[in-house]
């Protein structure tokens, strides 16, 4: 990789980028412009532009060494080196949680997003993470869909509960 | 003395068994958003958006309003028993408060910080009462110029006040603006940035985005650097404090509502610099043991502080309320709520739904002082709160996260949608994009779109419509100067720099 590549000019061409698909994402809408004032396009146009403008001087900002202040958080330790792997680990279960959903249905499908996530974010004893998870989709189906009428896939236990 | 009679009907409207539950609830569970790291009262709001939609609107704001102050209180629990550097609004509180704490005196710290609270909320509100008829009485006569000039400074103030780089201020704003352009442009019925995908038509949702950005980009973030060691939380039992320590606290209470109340109703202004400049200003004053005990635990600096960060919270509803200025995050939500019930903050809302608003701002006051008897005796439950072990609390964040998600429209996509704004959300905390920005230029974008459009309609295309009115002017004249701030302060340090030299 090269010397001048940082993971924040990753951000910084993606607004630059969003910029650019603004104003060209705009000039596809047609403009039946009234008579009085301004169309569809002026706004995004203004806002694109910006957008531009800003992500120009991000990226310069960036190449030239400037740097963002992570944000601090009580649970976050700024010092240590990024956990690639949580991340992936997290990513990779709720997505598959989300494809999953309408076929496993609330109950199996928010047991399993749980207990994954808790163990991919560190729990020890894996009986208790899988208590608590199971505890935790069966409480909130009942406590939304029976107690406040929100509608949750049922899934394969349809009916059972 | 109109209001006041306003205020007793408000009274009268919340003190109903149902409206004092929903009270209650709102502030129970902002104290626990509010002590929980991870998630905090913007976010809850947001995910409480779809299920509350079948409430009545003057319930659910009375709840809504109860999680914004309780948020607030909680906050101040966590800076004092846990020894991590927190939310940026109560990382001062940290400063003294877990010090007191160390030195075992905790349940002062937690008593000054929730007496405080009441006592800063309660005067802030009150001050609520008095200014917002006096601004609406001024706004009455604004014009779409106006408005617009108004969304540009809040913009601009938040964007250049929340970053220490303007840069990465104004690109937060700018994503959210992005965000806030795709869907049917309301005027003339045009499809911007949907991507000829059907689902975008309607816009993407605010729930969406304030629990990815949030709640998702929260849990993502936290997953990539997880302090791995148990937190260590200061032992408390019920808090209490003596007579000295009433005789050191009620001036930084006073002296902290004074700073907090005016800094919140400024857009960018916020919870951060008034509990900083009350921090600086009881050091400063500090005098006798006050003055030997700052920096190892000096009440002063937990007491002005939290009032400071409590009064902030009713001056951001001063210009929600009055004039529909958005001018935090939770503000921001809030806004959106407003607009879910087809409802515009603003001198109208005062006009035409005076019951509400004035119901909610009387359990403003039900609230907080519901919040001192949650806090003051129960302080040792809240503290058990923060031992839930992390990877627990974050995948019940995520768990709920994607239930509020999924109950808004019972579709997939939206979880998809929700994890892409989760990777910006967490790309923006790790490099330090702040996120306030980014929700009000997504919920206030499409509002000054409005205006600046009809401002133009008005002044058939003649652009110097826009600063016609000497209100716009002045709006537009002081955005300017919010941008060029790190300038100013690029010239200060330079000047501070040579005179230390010379």
């Amino acid at each position: 990789m090269a010397r001048w590549w940082r993971p924040e000019l990753g951000l910084a061409v993606v607004v630059l980028g969003l910029g650019v698909f603004v104003i060209a994402g705009t000039l596809d809408v047609s403009a039946a412009a009234s008579q009085l004032g301004i169309g569809p396009r002026f706004f995004p146009m203004l806002v694109g532009g910006a957008m531009v403008v800003v992500g120009l001087f991000y990226v310069i900002d960036v190449l030239r060494g400037g740097h963002g202040d992570p944000e601090e958080s009580e649970d976050v330790d700024a010092d240590a080196p990024a956990d690639w792997r949580s991340v992936g680990l997290v990513s990779g279960i709720f997505l598959a949680f989300a494809a999953l959903l309408n076929v496993l249905g609330w109950i199996i499908g928010a047991s399993l997003l749980f207990f994954g996530l808790s163990v991919a974010l560190g729990a020890e004893h894996k009986v208790r993470a899988a208590v608590v998870a199971v505890v935790m989709g069966i409480a909130t189906y009942l406590l939304f869909v029976k107690g406040l009428g929100v509608s949750l896939p049922g899934g394969p236990l349809q009916g059972v509960i | 003395m109109e209001s006041l009679q306003l205020l007793l009907d408000g009274f009268a409207a919340a003190l109903t068994v149902e409206n004092l539950l929903y009270a209650l609830v709102g502030v129970t569970l902002g104290t626990l958003v509010g002590v929980l790291p991870g998630i905090g009262p913007a976010m809850t709001v947001a995910l409480l958006l779809p299920i509350t939609f079948t409430v009545p609107p003057a319930s659910a704001f009375i709840m809504f309003a109860g999680i914004y102050y309780g948020g607030m209180y909680g906050g101040s629990t966590t800076s004092i028993l846990l020894n991590t550097p927190g939310e940026s609004s109560s990382m001062i509180t940290a400063l003294e408060g877990n010090k007191m704490a160390r030195r075992g005196r905790a349940a002062q710290a937690l008593a000054t910080a929730a007496i405080g609270s009441f006592v800063a909320g309660t005067i802030a509100t009150a001050l609520l009462v008095v200014a917002a008829p006096a601004v609406v009485a001024f706004a009455i006569s604004f014009g779409p110029e106006d408005y617009f000039a108004l969304a540009i400074l809040a913009f601009t103030a938040v964007s250049s006040v929340l970053s220490r780089s303007i840069v990465r201020g104004l690109a937060a704003l700018g994503l959210g603006l992005t965000i806030g352009l795709v869907g049917i442009d309301q005027q003339t019925g045009q499809a911007r940035l949907t991507l000829g995908i059907p689902q975008l038509l309607d816009g993407i949702d605010v729930v969406i985005v304030a629990v990815g950005l949030f709640a998702l980009g929260e849990a993502l973030y936290v997953a990539s650097r997880l302090r791995h060691a148990t937190p260590e939380v200061v032992p408390v039992g019920r808090a209490w404090m003596g007579r000295r320590d009433w005789r050191r606290s009620w001036r930084p209470w006073l002296r902290g509502t004074a700073l907090g109340f005016p800094f919140g109703a400024l857009p960018g202004g916020g919870a951060e610099i008034p509990t900083f400049l009350s921090y600086a200003a009881e050091k400063r004053l500090a005098k006798g043991v006050a003055k030997e005990e700052y920096g190892k635990g000096a009440i002063e600096g937990v007491a002005g502080p939290e009032a400071a960060n409590n009064a902030s919270a009713a001056g951001t509803l001063v210009p929600l309320l009055t004039l529909g200025l958005p001018t935090s995050a939770t503000a921001a939500i809030l806004l959106a709520a407003f607009q879910q019930y087809g409802l515009q903050p603003g001198p109208q809302l005062f006009d035409h739904n005076p019951a509400l608003v004035w119901s909610m701002i009387a359990s403003l006051f039900i609230g907080n002082t519901m919040l001192l008897v949650l806090n003051l005796p129960l302080a040792p439950a809240w503290a058990r709160v923060l031992r839930i072990p992390r990877p627990y609390l974050y995948a019940g964040i995520v768990l709920f996260a994607a239930l509020g998600v999924y109950a808004l429209n019972g579709t997939i996509v939206d979880l998809f949608v929700l994890f892409l704004l989760g990777l910006l959300g967490f790309a923006m905390r790790r490099f330090g994009l702040p996120v306030a920005p980014a929700v009000i230029g997504m919920i206030l974008g499409p509002m000054a779109e409005i205006q600046l459009r009809r401002a133009l309609a008005i002044g058939a295309g003649d652009v110097t419509v826009l600063v016609r009115s000497p209100v716009a002017a002045v709006l537009l004249a002081l955005s300017v100067l919010a941008l060029l701030t790190p300038l100013f302060r690029k010239l200060l340090t330079r000047r501070a720099n040579v005179t230390r030299v010379g």
